[in-house]
């Protein structure tokens, strides 16, 4: 049996792309494929004219991190570090030198949460993890940004905050956004929706009727 | 680093269980040093201190037939010798009697030294507990074991010794017992009499003839260029000359392979504790599985993630090495301050190894770090995805 079968599509720079589905149709799948996390067994996927599945284990790092950003369901901050030190965390596995604290601390304002710099990860609430985590996956300026159920953890006052917020940076950065989310209201318009059910993938939202060429 | 450090401080239970292994290994070398070793060095120094000197000096024939006196000038004008004194050995039966009455009758052996030297070359004199050493050709020292076995022979008694000389008749003496020697450990003359050396040549018929010649130095590393200066300067004497190492050699072959073993036991006790790291370090992998799958996500190499936990090792080895180097240390000097004894007899020769100490800590330290390549290496192997889900 197949998770994806014979999907297709593009997203342009810029663009807020919602994967949406049911339970077990394959959408995080399809982001870990997207993200590298993932290999697919056949076909390739092309992220900035880079064929991804022609690369090894460290050139897919070396990919993750200069070219993708990662938001997680459950924010995944590393708890022996500071807010700060989270959001530092892949420019510093980067050994790059090319985005200073005074970027991180710009984002955290941008996220609103300068005055949390200093505490410790698990110090801060749910909602200001998920902020943490979106400046965090902002801050090597990627290509994309990956969000995998970013709001699933969350009540819907805060949902609608983090989502507010993407998509104002979306629009801030020119920054390309995917997100896999089966909390489709919470996002109201965006720029594209990609549905996937029994593992095909379909443009829009009705699958009878969006369907993309493979 | 950074991480590294955190993620391992912020587990102090493992990190102190970590370190308490690698203290624990040191130490447990630290004290089988102190004990072992300063109770092979205590014999050394006693065997050294009473019997063979640095330096000890004995003819092929079994008696030197030089002059005593000649010799013992030769070796106290060499700049690196405190004294030398002559020594003669041999057995004798010993009776005593009091108020006519026979009491005891033992066979001893007994050792002729030359008062006036002996007390500089030797420290035999320190271990005569009652009365005084030998100060006159018919004063005996008894050792306590012998005074034991003469029925508890105390000072100003007189003993009969009877010596079978060169000519295989009997020789018989009376003496006053001067003082009763007993040594801490029992390497003295505890089971020995002691008697002037003029005395018990003449009882043996060997005037002029000499058993050994005791040589002490001010600086006992030089007994080998000592030794092969005397044997260089009396070329046709066939004199044997010996290093204490040489000298004790059978006596000390023994415990040379015990501490051998204890420092086995000892270094097994450090692969222990190896075991140990490996264990709590698998626990902080295990604990750490989520975090490892997160930093692989947002573009971590594996051998980021190997830096991380080898990096942890190194600081569980250097801060391991570093508490238990100053706990084997604190009790090395507690053994040295406090006269530690073996026993409650013999008072070890505690000294500093630097070289082993340094060694201890940095095998402590390497071990460390081979013990976290596995669990580093098993951190490398985690999946990115199933790290995150699982962990």
């Amino acid at each position: 049996m197949k998770a994806l079968d014979n999907v297709s599509f593009s997203i342009e720079q810029g663009e807020v792309v919602l994967i949406v589905g049911s339970s077990g149709s394959g959408k995080s799948t399809l982001l870990n494929m997207i993200g590298l996390l993932d290999s697919p067994t056949n076909g390739n996927i092309f992220i900035d004219e880079v064929n991804t599945t022609t690369l090894n284990d460290d050139q897919i790092s070396s990919f993750r991190n200069k070219k993708l950003g990662f938001i997680f369901q459950f924010s995944n901050l590393l708890t022996d570090l500071s807010v700060l030190e989270n959001i530092l965390l892949p420019i510093q596995i980067a050994g790059s030198n090319l985005t200073s604290e005074q970027d991180a601390i710009n984002l955290l304002k941008a996220v609103g949460l300068e005055t949390q710099i200093h505490k410790r990860a698990n110090k801060i609430s749910g909602g200001q993890s998920q902020r943490v985590a979106i400046a965090r996956g902002l801050i090597n300026k990627p290509s994309i940004v990956l969000a995998d159920e970013p709001t699933g953890n969350l009540d819907s006052v805060t949902s609608k905050i983090i989502v507010d917020l993407m998509k104002s940076m979306a629009k801030k950065l020119n920054q390309t956004f995917v997100i896999v989310t089966h909390d489709r209201q919470h996002f109201g318009e965006v720029d594209k929706v990609i549905t996937i059910k029994d593992g095909k993938a379909f443009q829009g939202e009705e699958p009878s009727t969006m369907e993309i060429t493979a | 680093m950074k991480l590294a450090k955190r993620m391992l401080f912020n587990k102090r239970g493992s990190l102190i269980g970590a370190v308490l292994a690698v203290t624990i290994g040191i130490l447990v070398i630290h004290v089988n040093f102190v004990i072992f070793q300063g109770l092979f060095d205590a014999i050394v120094r006693d065997i050294s201190e009473y019997r063979n000197g640095d330096v000890l000096v004995t003819n092929e024939d079994d008696y030197i037939d030089k002059s005593d006196s000649t010799i013992v000038r030769f070796f106290e004008r060499i700049s690196y010798v405190e004294a030398a004194t002559p020594r003669l050995s041999s057995t004798a039966e010993m009776e005593i009697t009091k108020n006519g009455k026979l009491i005891e009758k033992t066979r001893i052996p007994v050792v002729g030294v030359d008062p006036f030297t002996d007390i500089r070359a030797s420290t035999v004199y320190e271990t005569v507990t009652e009365g005084t050493y030998v100060f006159s050709r018919n004063s005996i020292v008894l050792g306590n074991t012998v005074a034991n076995d003469l029925g508890g022979a105390v000072v100003g008694d007189n003993v009969k010794v009877m010596i079978i000389d060169r000519w295989g008749e009997e020789q018989t003496k009376r003496f006053t017992v001067s003082g009763i020697a007993k040594s801490p450990g029992g390497q003295g003359f505890d089971y020995s009499a002691v008697m002037h050396i003029d005395t018990l040549r003449d009882m043996t018929d060997r005037v002029d003839q000499t058993g050994s010649i005791m040589v002490k130095l001010n600086d006992p590393s030089k007994a080998f260029e000592v030794k092969e200066f005397f044997l260089a300067s009396f070329p046709n004497d066939d004199f044997l000359a010996e290093t204490i190492e040489e000298s004790a050699e059978q006596q000390l072959a023994g415990f040379r392979s015990g501490i051998a073993m204890i420092n086995m036991i000892g270094y097994f006790g450090m692969m222990s504790s190896a075991f140990a790291i490996v264990t709590i370090q698998m626990m902080l992998v295990n604990g750490k599985t989520k975090e490892i799958g997160v930093m692989r996500a947002i573009g971590a190499k594996r051998k980021d993630i190997l830096i991380i936990f080898i990096f942890q090792g190194m600081l569980i080895g250097a801060i391991g090495a570093g508490v238990g180097t100053a706990t084997g240390l604190g009790y090395t000097i507690y053994a040295k301050e406090t006269k530690m004894s073996f026993n409650n007899s013999l008072p070890l020769e505690v000294s500093y190894n630097w070289e082993k100490i340094i060694q201890t800590a940095l095998a402590s330290f390497v071990l460390a770090i081979i013990a976290s390549l596995y669990p580093s290496y098993r951190a490398t192997k985690l999946l990115p995805v199933e790290a995150m889900r699982t962990g």
